[in-house]
C-alpha cells in the first residue's frame, strides 16, 4: 500500500495496487497539491487528509446533503464525488466561511440568529448550500429557497427555521455588500 | 415580543397568508421571573455554524482500528456452522468476532435481556449481526467479511403480530431470557412472557366495569400504526478501548449511565471499570438509548489487544438496528347518547421485532397512555410487546403515545360521526380540566387542554371554515405523561475565583437545546451572563449521575437538579462573603460575581477570594439533586412530573380522483410552561410536527413477506423542505403550570402526537373517507373513499 505522510487510517479507501493520481486544487482559497487514490472520495480526502471535520458524513449515498461543499461555486455532495474530479477546481467547505479573524459570515450569523439548526449535523451542508444559492441568486424568493433547501435533509428542525435563516442570510449579505460597495 | 392573548389573536389573523411563529402567554405564566436570555441564540451556535462542533463520529484515537459486521440475510435461521479462518488470516485483520468469542458475555435489553453481542444459536431478523471484524481500515474489514462462511438452516419466520401470537407459529426465543420488572401499583401490573412470543405485557385498569351498563352506545374499532425509522443524520458510532479488565468508550448515546450499567452486565465488569464519554449527538430521537455499536466495538478491542476500535454504522445499518413500533390497536368505547365518554378498553399489540430492546418500556407507556386527554369512568388497557422476525423496535419520539394517540383520537372522530356530533365539540365535552388527575393517584393535568385546542383551531379558521371543494379541517390533542417521574438526576456547578462557571451534568445535547436551557438556568440563578457558563463534556467517571436524556424530561428533571446545584452554590458563596465582608447572607444578592447588600454596598469577589485562598485560586462547587418522591398511589410508582401535550389543527385538500392529500395549513402548539429558550422551544415543536406529518402521509418502513424493502437512504423517503405545508403556524404556549425551573415543562415529543389524527380528521371532513391505517397514502385514501371506509358509520353530516 502506498504510504502518505499525512494520511489518517480513518476511512481509508486504498487497496493494494490501485492507481493514485496527483491533483491540485484550491481548498478554501489555499492551493493544495496532493496524491490521492484513483477511487478516493472527496469527502474522505477533505476529512482525513485536510482535517476538514466540519464536512459531515451521513448517508454517503448522495441523498442527505450533510457532506455538501462548493466546487467552483456550486454545491455538490462530497460523498459522491471522486477526489480526482476536483483537479484544478476551487473547493470550499464550512471551515472557509468565517473570516480569518473569526468573524462569522452572513450565512453563519443568520443560522445562529434564526436557529436554523438543532443537532447541527446537517448545518455545514445547509450553510454551503445557502452560500451556493446566494452566489447564484442574491435575493431568492421563498419558492427558490425551498427548492434549493429540498436537496438536503434536516431531520430535526422541520425546515421553517432553516428557510427563515436563508432569507435572513440574503438580507445580511445584502447589507454587507451594500456597506462595502 | 411576548404576545398577550389579545395581541396573539390579532397576530394570527393578520398573518393568515404566511404562517409563522408566536409565543402565547396565559396570565398564569409568572411574568416577573427572569430567565436570562430567552431570546439568545443557542449556546452551541458558534461551534455548529463554524463546523467546529465535535460529534461522536469525529473521535479519532491513536492507532485506531475499524470494524465491520456481517449481517444475516435470513429472517430466521439456525446457525449451523461459521468458518472464519480465512478472514482471520487476512493481512491487516486484528480480530474476528463470532459466537465462539462470546463465551461469558451476557445479553442486553431493557427489562428483557435477550439480545446477544453477535448471534449465538440462531439469527432472528434480516440484519441480525452474525460476525464482526476489526482491521487496519474499513476496506480490509469489508474484504475479510467476504471470507467468512456461514451455514444456515432456514427456520419458519413470522412477520406480523397476530401471526406471532398464534401458538402454531414458531417460537422466536425458545429459552427464557433474563429480565426483571419495575414496581407497579394502583391498577397497573405487568408480566414477562405472558404468552406465545410475548416478551412483556402491561395492563392498567381503573373504575368499575359495571359502568358499561350505563352506556347508550358501545363502539369497537381497530387501527393500524406504521413503522418509522429514526434516521438521525449522525450514525450509530462507538470508539472502544477495552481489555478484559477495563472498558473505555466514546459513543453516541443518550444515556451514558444506563449504558455503563448495561455494559457492566454484558461484559461482567464492575461499573467503576467502565468509562463512557459522550460528545455532541447528531440527532437521536430515542434511537440512541441502550447499546448500539458498543458491544461489538468493545469485544473487538478486547480481542485486538486493547487497541481502539471504531465501529461506525452506515445509514443502511441504522435501518437494521432499531425502529419505531408498528402496532395494531383495538379500542372499545362506551358513550352516552349525548356524547359523554364513560368507558374505554383497548388491546395494543406492539410489533417489537426480533429482540425486546426498549419495547417493554414503550409497551408500559402505550398501555398507560391509552386514556389520552379525556375523562373516562372506567379504563382497562392491555399492551403486549410481541416478538416477530423483523428489525428490533425501540424508543422513538412519542414513545408509545404516538400509537395510542392515533387510535384514540381517530376513534373520537368515528364516535362523533356515529353520533352526528361535531368532533371538536365532542372533544371539548370530554377533555380533562386543568388540575384533574390523569388517572386516580397520578398527578393533575398541568395545561388547559381546551385553551390549546381553541388556539390551534382559531389559527386555521376552523370554526368559519368553508367545506366546499374537497377541503376539510381537523383538530386534535395528544397527551402523554412525561416519563421522568421516577428518575433521579444530579448536577454540579463550579465557579472559579474569577466567576467563570462550569456546569457538570449528563444531559446529552442531541439537538434539543438542553445545553442552552441548562446554562441559562445556571446563569439566571447566579445572575450572570450565559456566556460565562460552560457545559462540560460528559464522562461517567466525573459527571454526576443521571438516568438518561429521554421523554423530554430534561428541562424539568435535570433542570431542577441544575437549579438546585446553582442555588446551593449561590448560598455557599453568599455565606462565605457574609463572613468576609460582615454582611447578612440572607439579604445580600449575588450579581455578576459581586455581592450587593440592600444598603447599596457592592463587594467584588475576585480580589477577596484570591487574598483569602493565598493567591493561588479557588473553586466553589455545589451539587444538586432532584427526584419526584415515590408514591404508593401512583400506578407507575411515582407521580408524573409533567404532562406533555401537543395540539394540532390541519386543513387539507383531497383529490378524489387520486386520493392525494395536500396539507394546506398546519397549526401546531406545545406548552412550554415557561419559555427558557425561545429558539429551542420552537425547534422542538416544529421538528416533531414535521416527523408527525411525514408519518401521516408517506414515511414508513415497508415490509413485504418479511423483506424490508426500503432500508436505505435512497429509497426511504424523509420529509424535505418542499413537504412543509404552504401555511405552517407554530405557537409555543406559556401556561405557567410546569414542574420545572420557573414553571417550565418539557417539549419535543408532544408535537408528534396529534399530527396524523388531525390530518385524518381533515380528510374525513373533506371527502368523508375515514382512515384507520397509516400512512395515508393516496392508495389508502382512494380505497377508503370507494368502499366507504369504516363500517357502521353514518354519513358525515355535510357529505
Ligand atoms: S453524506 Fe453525502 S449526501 Fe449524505
Ligand atoms: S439540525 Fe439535526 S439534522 Fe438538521
Amino acid at each position: 500500500m502506498t504510504e502518505y505522510p499525512d494520511r489518517d487510517p480513518d476511512r481509508s479507501t486504498a487497496a493494494d495496487g490501485e492507481l493514485d493520481t496527483c491533483i491540485e486544487f484550491a481548498l478554501n482559497g489555499v492551493k493544495q497539491i496532493v496524491r490521492v487514490d484513483a477511487n478516493a472520495i472527496l469527502l474522505d480526502v477533505l476529512r482525513n487528509n485536510h482535517g476538514c471535520k466540519g464536512v459531515r458524513a451521513s448517508c454517503e449515498r448522495g441523498v442527505c446533503g450533510a457532506c455538501t461543499v462548493l466546487v467552483d461555486d456550486l454545491p455538490v455532495a462530497s460523498c459522491s464525488t471522486f477526489a480526482f474530479s476536483v483537479d484544478g477546481a476551487s473547493v470550499e467547505t464550512v471551515e472557509g466561511l468565517a473570516a480569518p479573524d473569526g468573524t462569522l459570515s452572513p450565512q453563519q450569523r443568520a443560522f445562529s440568529e434564526c436557529g436554523g439548526f438543532q443537532c447541527g449535523f446537517c448545518t455545514s451542508g445547509m450553510l454551503m448550500l445557502t452560500t451556493g444559492l446566494l452566489r447564484q441568486d442574491p435575493q431568492p424568493d421563498r419558492g427558490t429557497i425551498r427548492e434549493w433547501i429540498s436537496s438536503n435533509t434536516c431531520r430535526c428542525t422541520g425546515y421553517e427555521m432553516i428557510l427563515e435563516s436563508v432569507e435572513r442570510a440574503a438580507e445580511l449579505a445584502g447589507e454587507t455588500n451594500g456597506e462595502s460597495a | 415580543m411576548i404576545a398577550t392573548p389579545e395581541s396573539f389573536t390579532h397576530d394570527v389573523h393578520s398573518d393568515a397568508a404566511s404562517g409563522g411563529y408566536t409565543v402565547y402567554s396565559l396570565p398564569t405564566a409568572a411574568p416577573g421571573k427572569r430567565v436570562t436570555g430567552r431570546d439568545l441564540p443557542r449556546a452551541d451556535a458558534t461551534a455548529k455554524v463554524t463546523g467546529r462542533a465535535v460529534y461522536n463520529t469525529d473521535i479519532v484515537r491513536p492507532g485506531m482500528l475499524h470494524a465491520k459486521v456481517l449481517r444475516s440475510p435470513h429472517a430466521h435461521a439456525r446457525l449451523v456452522s461459521i468458518d472464519a479462518s480465512a478472514a482471520r488470516a487476512l493481512d491487516g485483520v486484528t480480530a474476528v468476532l463470532t459466537r465462539n468469542e462470546t463465551v461469558g458475555l451476557a445479553c442486553y435489553g431493557t427489562m428483557v435481556k435477550d439480545q446477544p453481542v453477535v448471534a449465538t444459536d440462531a439469527v432472528r431478523y434480516v440484519g441480525d449481526i452474525v460476525a464482526a471484524v476489526a482491521a487496519v481500515d474499513e476496506s480490509t474489514a469489508l474484504a475479510a467479511l467476504d471470507l467468512i462462511e456461514v451455514e444456515y438452516e432456514i427456520l419458519p419466520a413470522v412477520f406480523d403480530v397476530e401471526q406471532a401470537l398464534d401458538p402454531s407459529s414458531p417460537t422466536i426465543h425458545p429459552v427464557e431470557p433474563r429480565g426483571g420488572l419495575p414496581p407497579y401499583r394502583n391498577g397497573a401490573s405487568a408480566s414477562l412472557r405472558s404468552g406465545h412470543n410475548v416478551s412483556y405485557e402491561f395492563r392498567y385498569s381503573t373504575g368499575s366495569p359495571d359502568v358499561w351498563d350505563e352506556c347508550d352506545h358501545i363502539f369497537e374499532d381497530t387501527f393500524r400504526f406504521s413503522r418509522m425509522n429514526h434516521m438521525h443524520l449522525e450514525p450509530f458510532v462507538t470508539v472502544a478501548e477495552a481489555t478484559d479488565d477495563e472498558i473505555e468508550v466514546w459513543t453516541a448515546t443518550q444515556s451514558p449511565f444506563n449504558l455503563r450499567q448495561e455494559l457492566g452486565h454484558v461484559f461482567n465488569l464492575p461499573e467503576n471499570r467502565i468509562r463512557v464519554h459522550v460528545a455532541l449527538l447528531g440527532g437521536a430521537f430515542g434511537a440512541k438509548n441502550g447499546p448500539k455499536a458498543d458491544p461489538v466495538a468493545i469485544r473487538l478491542s478486547q480481542l485486538s489487544g486493547g487497541r481502539p476500535v471504531r465501529f461506525c454504522m452506515s445509514t443502511e445499518e441504522g435501518f437494521l438496528t432499531v425502529s419505531q413500533h408498528a402496532a395494531k390497536l383495538t379500542v372499545k368505547a362506551g358513550v352516552k347518547a349525548d356524547g359523554t365518554f364513560v368507558a374505554r378498553t383497548s388491546t395494543v399489540l406492539l410489533d417489537s421485532g426480533a429482540y425486546a430492546e426498549h419495547s417493554p418500556a414503550v409497551a408500559e407507556k402505550a398501555g398507560y397512555r391509552m386514556p389520552g386527554a379525556y375523562r373516562w369512568q372506567h379504563i382497562d388497557t392491555v399492551c403486549k410487546a410481541v416478538t416477530t422476525n423483523t428489525v428490533p423496535a425501540g424508543a422513538m419520539r412519542g414513545f408509545g403515545a404516538t400509537q395510542t394517540t392515533w387510535a384514540g383520537e381517530r376513534q373520537v372522530d368515528l364516535i362523533a360521526q356515529r353520533l352526528g356530533m361535531d368532533p371538536y365539540e365532542l372533544r371539548l365535552k370530554n377533555l380533562k380540566k386543568l388540575g384533574e388527575e390523569f388517572v386516580p393517584g397520578d398527578a393533575g393535568i398541568d395545561s388547559d387542554l381546551a385553551e390549546g385546542m381553541r388556539l390551534v383551531a382559531d389559527a386555521i379558521g376552523y370554526h368559519t371554515r368553508d367545506r366546499g371543494g374537497n377541503r376539510g379541517m381537523g383538530v386534535c390533542v395528544g397527551l402523554k405523561d412525561s416519563g421522568g417521574g421516577n428518575k433521579p438526576a444530579m448536577a454540579r456547578v463550579k465557579v472559579t475565583a474569577n466567576g467563570d462557571v462550569f456546569l457538570n451534568c449528563a444531559l446529552t445535547e442531541m439537538g434539543q437545546g438542553g445545553h442552552s436551557a441548562m446554562s441559562q438556568i445556571v446563569a439566571d440563578v447566579l445572575h450572570t451572563s450565559r456566556d460565562r457558563v460552560v457545559y462540560t463534556r460528559i464522562d461517567t467517571d466525573h459527571t454526576p449521575f443521571d438516568q438518561g436524556t429521554n421523554a423530554s424530561s430534561g428541562v424539568v428533571v435535570m433542570g431542577q437538579a441544575v437549579r438546585n446545584a446553582a442555588e446551593n452554590l449561590r448560598r455557599q458563596v453568599l455565606e462565605w462573603a457574609g463572613e468576609q465582608f460582615a454582611l447578612d447572607p440572607a439579604t445580600a444578592v449575588l450579581d455578576d460575581w459581586t455581592v450587593r447588600t440592600p444598603a447599596g454596598e457592592v463587594y467584588p469577589l475576585f480580589e477577596r477570594i484570591m487574598e483569602y485562598f493565598g493567591h493561588t485560586g479557588f473553586e466553589f462547587s455545589a451539587d444538586g439533586y432532584y427526584k419526584v418522591r415515590n408514591d404508593a398511589d401512583a400506578p407507575l410508582a411515582a407521580r408524573c412530573v409533567f404532562y406533555e401535550i401537543g395540539w394540532a389543527a390541519a386543513e387539507v385538500e383531497v383529490d378524489p380522483e387520486t386520493g392525494k392529500v395536500t396539507v394546506l395549513q398546519l397549526a401546531v402548539s406545545g406548552d412550554a410552561g415557561k419559555v427558557i429558550n425561545k429558539i429551542g422551544c420552537r425547534g422542538q415543536d416544529e421538528g416533531a410536527a414535521v416527523l408527525g406529518l411525514a408519518q401521516a402521509l408517506f414515511e414508513e418502513m415497508r415490509y413485504e413477506n418479511g423483506e424490508l424493502l426500503n432500508a436505505e437512504a435512497l429509497l426511504y423517503r424523509v420529509p424535505l423542505a418542499e413537504d412543509i405545508p404552504e401555511r405552517f403556524v407554530s405557537i409555543t404556549q406559556e401556561q405557567g403550570h410546569g414542574a420545572g425551573p420557573f414553571g417550565a415543562k418539557g417539549m419535543g415529543e408532544g408535537g408528534m402526537l396529534p399530527i396524523a389524527p388531525a390530518i385524518a380528521q381533515a380528510v374525513a371532513d373533506a371527502v368523508g373517507a375515514q382512515l384507520t391505517e397509516l400512512p395515508m397514502t393516496p392508495e389508502r385514501v382512494f380505497r377508503a373513499l370507494s368502499i366507504g371506509g369504516v363500517s357502521s358509520l353514518l354519513p358525515l353530516s355535510h357529505a
